[in-house]
């Protein structure tokens, strides 16, 4: 009896040992946030940061400074100041730097070595502007010929126009009803492209609220656009010499525009003028309001997700990753939650990576919900189980993840849980979502590495959202996976 | 039916039932509340008695979606747990979750909708928070509803509601400081949305208490204005639309758009802003005016008096008129050229380089 009982005492401490072995790891141990202190008396609204190449951060701040941070004695200093709503930076040196504004993108530099800009020479002012408070401008990014784009903004049916504008006013759209966002000035609503020897050319149309440029290493565009009028759920686009992304309000300065109010157009026609988007970020679930996308180029130092791109999110504690492939000639994929909270802070404005490999976050609220200051995400060097690619396949998708997945555990269908729907093309602002499916999973062939997953259903249709909400996955280390929510923007099969 | 009937109508419905409601229910307390601008509740606190009916109506007059949730006493937080919590799942339940902790709520409100609903206030007396549910909304987006037989809190001290609108009156309060790191010493300039200016102004503070007004659209001084300097508060706080607010009085206002003329030309030129450098602060404006290049730089004098405003000038081929409006408050002086009427005639050579005083006349 005595015996009995001491096998099972044994036998409960055995599995409670095997429990505590199999303790699920922290999934804050892959990266932590640290916040960085901000000169006394700023207000912490980012515009804009990028790095110095010896590693010193460069900061725009809304209220017109741009200033300068030394991580290694973690002193401020200021390099210039009256600067007007500056969202926007790209570096040359620590002397000259050309910063986006309200008005102009403007060349700065410190041409008497003192260490505080002297010079502002207006690069380009070669667009018109309202006073209309949602007329913000982005970029500017360079390609590999030295061409820079710059994103600007449509005006706000909740602001107002100034009685003096810059440019040509066109009441075509002025603020009435249906509401939506408007162009009234050339070229709102557009990507602008200034070539090396200064022409200015306006790009691409149809933007909303492109808050996010980016040139990734295949020299293509990438922009971020916000959910609204026009714009179902936000999304990012391939932004390509003169296609239009959406927002008809921007058409009115499409060269030999003479059909009138754009946003008049059947809406089949404006359906079938505009390039869709590489990637849709579905509203309240991924992001409600994207921000800057960046390229990982760390090589691994910032963890598992080389080429990947991430995007700050501006209403939670959030930035996503996005995966990117070629289908059919064309650009799109999946985006999926980076990292939530683990005292990441909202209002997640701008990024950059600094030369050591860490991820800095420029916050900003600016009437919006958001969060002031500057953050910076370190990889600790453990490798998060987390999906590290996810490919469509002919009637399917392949997922890689970061690590095997644990031996004993039987890999069935009740771990995946597949929808798809889709989002309206309409002047109403933002979209329900449409033909919202459960997807049956016809197979699950999991790897001999254990390390990829391939997916069947019956059918894949383009035109959807395949969201798929993934089961307590754990890696052969014990470690849980980090998140359970990726979606892929099918535009086209891969047959 | 558009939209805008429809609203109507469900507004004129509500009202007239809301008020039929009220006038069979004495007790019935009506509360409208409007979602706006800056993310939050035109009204962040109410009050009525225990266990008595209220008719709580939402208007979204913001340009984004919210909702209300009114929730147990403390649990707003937990409430906004929840609601983030349902994730893929939220928007198909306007984000609003079904848990104990909810007592009323109104669901999602696209842009220019309304809702109302009706419930009997908790007999037991406490404050009820109400919050909107929208991811990330409900950190700064709240009020409280105060269940009392006596009267509400101060609203400096009440901590239910969002701390930019503990201010008596119920205003935003005023953010006075600068909001720089560092110390404001004349002359210092910010690029900033001005009254009575293009969009791309650039206001100047000088250390004689003379301010300016510089336009960068038109290259052109606008305005002269005395005394304080510049209220930026409302253009802080909003989203950057509203003009920042002139202190101080103006005393010089240009008519003209433009002050050159080249040669016998009487049309103003083509002007082209260049940017601006730091002299000693003081920033030098570089622009053209046609093809030729100039360069403008303006200090004040001492005790105020007036300015001057000091020019140089590449590529000229033409004499030069620097034309003022008659009757402008200023007396102009230039130590070069020649002085005819209002206007200051310049040949190739002095206006290479030359400075035009304007003084007050009443001084």
């Amino acid at each position: 009896m005595k015996a009995t009982i001491y096998i099972a005492l044994m036998a409960i401490c055995w599995w409670t040992s095997c429990k505590q072995v199999n303790d699920i790891t922290s999934p804050t141990a892959a990266y932590i946030v640290e916040n960085i202190k901000l000169p006394e008396g700023l207000v912490g609204e980012t515009g804009a940061i990028e790095f110095l190449p010896d590693g010193r951060l460069v900061a725009c701040f809304l209220r017109g400074e741009v200033m300068i941070y030394n991580p290694l004695n973690k002193e401020w200093r200021l390099f210039a100041s009256g600067l007007h709503e500056p969202l926007g930076l790209l570096i040359i040196s620590d002397k000259e730097m050309l910063v986006m504004q309200r008005p102009e993108l403007t060349r700065i530099k410190d041409s008497d070595g003192d260490g505080k800009a002297d010079v502002f020479e207006t690069v380009t002012d070669a667009f018109g502007m309202t006073g209309n408070y949602h007329e913000w401008n982005y970029g500017p990014v360079k390609d590999k010929d030295g061409n820079l784009y710059i994103g600007l903004n449509t005006a706000s049916e909740y602001g107002k126009i100034q009685h003096e504008v810059r440019g040509k006013l066109d009441t075509t759209l002025l603020p009435g009803k249906p509401l939506q966002k408007f162009s009234a000035v050339p070229y709102r609503g557009w990507i602008m492209k200034i070539t090396p020897d200064g022409k200015v050319l306006p790009f691409a149309s149809g933007l909303r609220s492109p808050n996010g440029l980016l040139i990734d290493d295949q020299n293509r565009l990438l922009v971020n656009d916000n959910q609204g009028d026009w714009v179902g759920t936000s999304a990012l686009y391939h932004v390509e010499q003169n296609h239009f992304y959406g927002h008809p309000a921007s058409l009115l300065w499409k060269e030999g525009w003479n059909m009138g109010d754009p946003s008049k157009l059947p809406i089949s026609s404006l359906d079938s003028m505009r390039t869709k988007a590489t990637v849709l970020y579905p509203h309240g679930i991924m992001a409600s309001s994207p921000s800057q996308p960046v390229l990982d180029r760390t090589n691994g130092k910032f963890g598992p997700f080389t080429s990947q791109l991430y995007v700050g999110e501006m209403n939670q504690e959030r930035i996503l990753r996005v995966m990117l492939e070629e289908v059919g000639g064309q650009l799109q994929g999946a985006c999926i939650p980076f990292l939530d909270k683990h005292g990441l802070l909202k209002g997640n404005n701008r990024l950059a990576f600094a030369p050591d490999g860490s991820l800095w976050v420029g916050h900003t609220q600016h009437g919006f919900i958001g969060d002031l200051g500057i953050q910076r995400i370190v990889y600790t060097g453990k490798v998060p189980m987390d999906i590290a690619a996810m490919h469509l396949l002919n009637n399917g998708f392949e997922l890689k993840f970061t690590q095997p997945i644990k031996s004993d555990v039987r890999i069935d269908s009740s771990f995946f849980h597949f929808r798809h729907y889709y989002y309206d093309y309409h002047l109403k602002y933002g979209s329900d979502q449409y033909d919202i499916r459960d997807i049956p999973i016809t197979s699950v062939d999991l790897s001999d590495d254990r390390q990829r997953i391939i997916l069947k259903m019956n059918e894949i249709l383009p035109g959807y959202i395949y969201e798929l909400t993934l089961g307590d996955i754990i890696s052969s280390n014990g470690t849980m996976l980090e998140n359970k929510l990726i979606c892929y923007t099918v535009n086209k099969k891969n047959q | 039916m558009n939209l805008k009937r429809r609203i109507i109508l469900f507004v004129l419905f509500w009202g007239w039932a809301a008020q039929s409601f009220a006038q069979s229910k004495p007790d019935t307390t009506r509360i409208i509340i409007n979602a706006i601008s800056g993310m939050q509740y035109d009204v962040v606190r109410f009050s009525v008695k225990p266990g008595t009916y209220v008719r709580l109506i939402l208007f979204n007059k913001d340009d984004m979606e919210h909702n209300i949730v009114l929730g147990k006493q403390d649990s707003r937080h937990a409430i906004v747990d929840v609601a983030q919590a349902l994730g893929k799942d939220g928007p198909a339940m306007g984000y609003i979750p079904k848990s104990d902790l909810i007592l009323a709520s109104i669901h999602l409100l696209h842009v220019g909708q309304s809702d109302s609903i009706l419930f009997r206030a908790p007999r037991n007396t406490g404050v009820y928070p109400y919050v909107c549910t929208f991811p990330g909304h409900g950190s700064i987006m709240y009020g409280a509803m105060h269940v009392t037989n006596g009267v509400m809190p101060e609203i400096t001290a009440d901590m239910n509601i969002p701390p930019h609108r503990r201010k008596a009156n119920g205003t935003l309060l005023p953010d006075q400081i600068s909001g720089h790191p560092f110390k404001l010493i004349p002359p210092y300039l910010y690029r900033v949305l001005m009254p009575d200016a293009g969009p791309a102004a650039i206001a100047v503070c000088l250390p004689n208490k003379i301010n300016y007004c510089w336009d960068a659209g038109i290259c052109q001084l606008r305005y002269l204005w005395e005394g304080g300097f510049l209220d930026l508060t409302d253009y802080w706080t909003i989203k950057g639309e509203l003009h920042a607010k002139i202190l101080g009085k103006l005393f010089y206002q240009d008519s003209l758009k433009f002050n050159f003329r080249i040669g016998t030309a009487s049309l103003a030129p083509k002007v082209h802003f260049k940017g601006y450098r730091l002299v000693r602060d003081y920033p030098e404006f570089h622009y053209y005016i046609d093809d030729i290049e100039v360069f403008e730089l303006i200090h004040d004098l001492d005790h105020g008096l007036g300015i001057v405003r000091e020019f140089r000038m590449n590529h000229i081929n033409q004499p030069i008129q620097f034309i003022h409006q008659e009757g402008d408050g200023m007396i102009y002086k230039c130590e070069k050229g020649k002085i005819k009427g209002n206007r200051v005639e310049l040949n190739q050579a002095e206006a290479a380089s030359f400075s035009i005083t304007m003084l007050k006349e009443n001084q």
